[in-house]
């Protein structure tokens, strides 16, 4: 340091006492401000750490944004996912409880759950979160499943389940009502049930007899048929012939006729006549009366599934199968519908691959959620189908074949809504769900320490300490007083104010 | 000796006590006049016959320190070079805003950058997607205002220059007039001193200017150089010239050759009629003059060359599309296939092979080059620091582009040929084996906004997407901060940050993840005059990382800049102090110096008196 003569002329002493003052007022900013400085420049040597650190937390603070808005997604979600196990335990309630009504009480009753379970499965489908769609995979601005009576009855040209099941019926029984099965005499004594050619229809899968003298055979040639020749002689009473039929949704149904000497016979039995050969007309008759019966039940219940299966298994890259004609009673097979002639019922994204992936959240640097769902999966989709199938379907009270009808249809939707053995359920949604939430809180807590870790370090370089400040302030105060005052000092002390 | 030889002393002693004190009292008067040096009068007796009989004042004598005033002079220019960047830098902080306020570039940046986060997961939210849009235009907004600003500031350092050499001339010409009033004066009375007085305030205004040298001559003359040994002064004084521009902009740079050069340059034109380009010579180092030469030639540009990477960095991130070649084998040769046609200029073509004789991997880069004067293509072309780069004019055909990329294989042994329509193939030389082709990949810059791929021109330098093209006038990363701005189609169509095709889903998230995916952990390679990394080893990183090292070597030579001139206003202060308390008017002594004057006039006036009753007395006899 250089000292000064006492010379009024210190530019050193100005300057600093200039210097003190401006000291004073960015001191003064400080700790109005609170901040170190207003510049990077000011910062010191660690305003690169305080540029990274703001941009760690710019990061982090949208990380949790997202987190938190996912989060709300994922409860919405789970919300409609319960309700949607609700829907199913009321429905397995009202088929459980129509089987113990008797009459075609019972079926009416299923069929209006089935049709409200309907219309609260797609609501519960068509849930939003803000304006996004949650069930629709990747398209989130469109509801992703049609309305229940869209999903019935179609709307203007286009099908809708009730009309497919109806088209579907009519190829399944065919024109003689018997399911696409043609029964023959090619002898007096001997009957054939052959299968027609179409895809439709009874398919026959076994005969078998413990009759004597009967000899049965097939099914076999093209198209497939049986036989039953008693040629050799009457059988006894009590002996039973059994044929076995596979059904379009993959199920199995029997015919099995006793023989019997009473006359007229009961159901299920046939009288033994005079001749194998009256034998084999009363046989025919009953087999003609028992495949009727089968087609009106089983099958039409099996065939409603299978336009069912057929009506849920479509979506914007699968068109829905269709009987192809009219006319359907007659048809040979199936051809693809299109979205203006059908009703296509879930319209959200059908790319191949994962629900889950069609809708990811970067929740960390490195770290993804996936939440994505579509009302298409397999879990959700059974219970739209199931409810869909039972209120579809149309029981007529008149119908003498109606409870039984009723019966096999349950039986056949029930079995869906818990869902087949080895394929995705609502709960295994559920899991996945609550596994993205899982991580979803993990981040967030490890956020939470993060952020009070580099905001407090942030402060220690872009901040100030109001105590510290205050000190100085208050030190540097008495340094510019104490320099005023020996500055006024020396300007006095001049010879000039001591020369008379 | 005689009474009237004592009258004679008293008389002369009264008088040069008198002319004393016209000196303390001028010395007085000008003791608060810049550049005033304290006067003393030389008394010398004269003798007759071997006796003191009077006393005259021989010479006014400057008290002057001419070792300090050297030294002082350095320091001047030392300290306005150091002042002059101070300002200059505490100006560009301001630049980059507050820290952590809403205009701080980094602030900006990261608001952009959490606006795709919140893209990302509701990428169907038209919100979340005007966000994106308005949170970028802010961003390139700032990158333009901010561009703006530093040449503003450029334009100011050449005002500067254009005022300074002004200055200059000014004080050239006085010292040189001076010296020609002071050739020939040999006394050294007050006039001589005044005048001297003065040229040594027009020599400390030039030394504020310019570092200077300044040698004493004979007769008082003085001759001034520039410390590179240029005559600045002498007899006559020499002309500077600063042929000053209007305007000043990224793209006007300083240039040795004067018909490259956009902005002003400094001619010395001397008294002989010579001229010399002193910053071509770098003639001037210190000082104003230099202060603003360094703040307009580089470290302003080089801020500026900073905010032009930042903004090619985010453009080329966003729209560069890098393609793998398809392998393919001819006979015994075997390759690569690649699809040239989309090729934007400054786009290329990236083929990595082995020297099969040294085993050394090598890079050859080929740029699409649309103005055939830019070629040949340096090898700093690309950021790149191990490839060879050839420029391919496709101004000419496709013909001649296959020809060029084939002459362009030359002696690597590897073959180019064009098998169908845009089909550029690579093969190496099969059963020779001097040469292994490793791949081959081509970088296209996306022009389409749904080009049905993630990346898209987001970015647009005026109309067109920016791809980096190079020709003859420089490289189109040249002032694009300034001109940068977010494409039209998405300020029409803002769900094109989404929609990267004809029939992309409301929730796809592929191209807001890649968005963010590119700018905030993509690594990328930034050229080497931003300061950031050097040729050889160019820095790398994501663009928040260069953001950071941007504003962090920024605060850091304001830092340096303020702390400079704070060291160099100690020094200067203290010499200055120094120079003072030598040189200058200390009231005090001038006080003393009154008192003892006024004893001798008082003893003198007692002598005269004396004499006076001596002489009645030998009168009364």
């Amino acid at each position: 340091m250089t000292v000064s003569s006492i010379n009024g002329t210190s530019a050193a002493m100005i300057q600093s006492l200039v210097g003190l003052r401006s000291q004073l007022d960015d001191l003064t900013r400080q700790i109005s401000t609170g901040q170190k400085s207003t510049t990077y420049a000011g910062l010191g040597s660690q305003r690169g750490v305080a540029v990274s650190l703001r941009s760690q937390l710019s990061a982090i603070d949208g990380f949790d944004n997202t987190a938190a808005n996912v989060n709300t997604r994922i409860n919405i979600a789970n919300t409609a996912l319960t309700s949607m196990g609700d829907i199913v335990t009321n429905m397995k309630a009202a088929i459980a409880q129509s089987t113990n009504v008797s009459g075609i009480n019972g079926a009416s009753q299923t069929q209006s759950t089935a049709k409200y379970s309907l219309d609260g499965a797609l609501g519960l489908l068509n849930t939003q979160a803000g304006d996004r769609y949650l069930f629709g995979g990747k398209v989130t601005d469109q509801p992703p499943v049609a309305s229940a009576d869209t999903i019935l009855n179609g709307d203007g040209t286009r099908a809708g389940l009730v009309q497919m099941i109806s088209e579907r019926k009519q190829a399944d029984l065919g024109t003689n009502g018997l399911g696409r099965l043609n029964l023959t005499n090619s002898t007096i004594d001997s009957v054939e049930v052959t299968e027609d050619a179409s895809t439709f229809g009874m398919k026959l899968a076994s005969v078998s007899t413990n009759m004597t003298n009967a000899v049965v055979s097939g099914p076999t040639g093209t198209p497939p048929s049986v036989s039953v020749n008693i040629a050799s002689g009457n059988p006894n009473p009590g002996e039973n012939l059994t044929v076995r039929f596979n059904l379009p949704d993959g199920s199995t149904s029997s015919v099995t006729l006793t023989a019997t000497t009473d006359s007229p016979p009961g159901a299920g039995q046939f009288t033994i006549g005079a001749s194998p050969s009256a034998t084999t007309t009363n046989l025919t008759a009953a087999l003609t009366t028992a495949m009727q019966t089968v087609a009106n039940t089983d099958l039409t219940a099996a065939s409603a599934v299978q336009a069912s299966n057929e009506f849920f298994n479509a979506d914007a890259n699968h068109p829905p199968q269709r009987v192809d004609g009219p006319p359907f009673d007659t048809a040979t097979g199936l051809v693809s519908g299109t979205s203006s002639n059908t009703v296509i019922w879930y319209t959200g994204d059908a790319d191949p691959g994962s629900a889950r992936a069609t809708a990811s959240a970067q929740i960390d640097t490195s770290m993804t959620v996936n939440y994505g769902m579509r009302a298409s999966e397999q879990g959700l989709r059974s219970i739209v189908q199931s409810a869909a199938t039972l209120a579809a379907v149309t029981i007529s009270s008149t119908d003498p074949n109606g409870v039984a009808l009723s019966q096999a249809l349950n039986s056949r939707v029930s079995g869906q809504l818990s869902g087949p053995p080895g394929t995705q359920t609502l709960q295994d949604i559920q899991t996945d769900l609550a596994g993205a939430q899982i991580s979803i809180n993990a981040a967030k807590t490890r956020h939470q320490q993060q952020t009070a870790t580099l905001q407090e370090y942030q402060s220690q370089i872009e901040g100030v300490s109001n105590e510290e400040v205050g000190a100085e302030i208050l030190t540097l105060q008495t340094r510019l007083q104490a320099s005023m005052q020996v500055t006024a000092r020396m300007y006095q002390t001049s010879l000039v104010n001591y020369l008379q | 000796m005689s009474l009237s030889q004592a009258l004679i002393s008293a008389i002369s002693g009264l008088n040069t006590t008198q002319s004393s004190l016209a000196l303390v009292s001028a010395n007085v008067a000008n003791a608060g006049t810049p550049g005033y040096v304290r006067k003393t009068a030389d008394q010398i007796a004269t003798a007759a016959n071997g006796t003191a009989v009077s006393v005259r004042v021989a010479a006014v004598q400057r008290e002057l320190d001419t070792y300090v005033q050297k030294q002082l002079r350095t320091e001047n220019a030392g300290a306005s070079y150091a002042t002059i960047r101070a300002q200059f830098y505490s100006q560009l902080q301001s630049v980059y805003g507050t820290p952590g306020s809403d205009t701080a570039l980094d602030t900006v940046f990261n608001n952009f950058t959490s606006s795709l986060q919140a893209l990302q997961g509701s990428p169907d939210d038209p919100s979340a997607q005007s966000s994106v849009v308005t949170n970028a235009q802010l961003l390139t907004q700032q990158l333009n205002t901010m561009t703006q600003q530093i040449q503003s500031l450029r334009g100011a350092a050449e005002l500067g220059l254009s005022d300074s050499v002004d200055q200059a001339n000014d004080a050239m010409q006085h010292i040189a007039d001076i010296n020609s009033q002071l050739a020939g004066v040999n006394t050294n009375d007050a006039s001589t001193a005044l005048l001297m007085d003065q040229r040594d305030s027009y020599i400390d205004k030039l030394s504020n200017l310019m570092d200077i040298n300044v040698i004493q001559g004979n007769n008082n003359q003085v001759t001034v150089y520039t410390n590179s040994g240029v005559q600045l002064v002498g007899t006559a004084a020499s002309k500077l010239a600063f042929n000053a521009q209007g305007t000043v902009s990224a793209n006007t740079t300083w240039n040795a050759d004067p018909t490259k050069s956009g902005v002003g340059t400094i001619t010395l034109t001397s008294a002989n009629g010579s001229a010399v380009d002193l910053i071509k010579t770098n003639a001037i180092h210190s000082g104003t003059i230099a202060g603003y030469l360094q703040m307009r030639d580089q470290d302003l540009v080089q801020a500026q060359n900073q905010l032009d990477a930042l903004a090619a960095g985010m453009s080329s991130a966003l729209s560069d599309q890098t393609t793998a070649g398809t392998p393919v084998t001819s006979g015994p040769q075997s390759g690569f296939d690649v699809d040239i046609s989309g090729l934007s200029a400054g786009n290329t073509i990236t083929i990595n092979y082995t020297d099969g004789l040294t085993h050394t991997p090598r890079t050859l880069t080929l740029m699409r080059v649309d103005d055939p004067n830019a070629l040949p293509l340096s090898n700093t072309a690309t950021t790149n620091p191990s490839d060879k780069v050839v420029g391919i004019d496709f101004s000419g055909g496709m013909t001649a582009v296959y020809g060029q990329i084939a002459a362009a294989m030359g002696s690597t042994g590897m073959a180019a040929s064009n098998p169908s329509g845009n089909t550029l193939r690579i093969l190496n030389d099969g059963a020779g084996n001097i040469v292994t082709v490793n791949s081959v990949s081509t970088t296209k810059t996306a022009t389409s906004l749904s080009g049905g791929s993630a990346q898209m021109p987001f970015f647009v330098d005026g109309s067109s997407a920016y791809s980096g093209a190079i020709d003859s006038v420089g490289s189109q990363i040249t002032g694009l901060a300034g001109r940068i701005s977010v494409n039209q189609g998405l300020i029409g169509d803002p769900s094109k940050v989404v929609n990267y095709g004809p029939s992309v889903a409301s929730g796809d998230s592929t191209r807001p993840d890649f968005l963010y995916k590119q700018l905030s952990s993509a690594s990328l390679q930034y050229p080497s005059n931003t300061g950031i990394g050097t040729t050889g080893s160019p820095f790398s990183g994501s663009l928040s990382t260069f953001l950071r090292q941007v504003i962090s070597v920024q605060g850091q030579n304001a830092d340096a800049a303020s702390n400079l001139k704070q060291g160099q206003d100690v020094v200067q202060s203290a010499l200055q102090q120094r120079f003072n308390d030598a040189s200058g008017v200390n009231i005090d002594q001038e006080m003393a110096n009154l008192l003892t004057l006024q004893n001798s006039y008082a003893a003198n006036a007692r002598v005269l008196s004396a004499v006076k009753d001596m002489i009645d007395t030998l009168m009364k006899i």
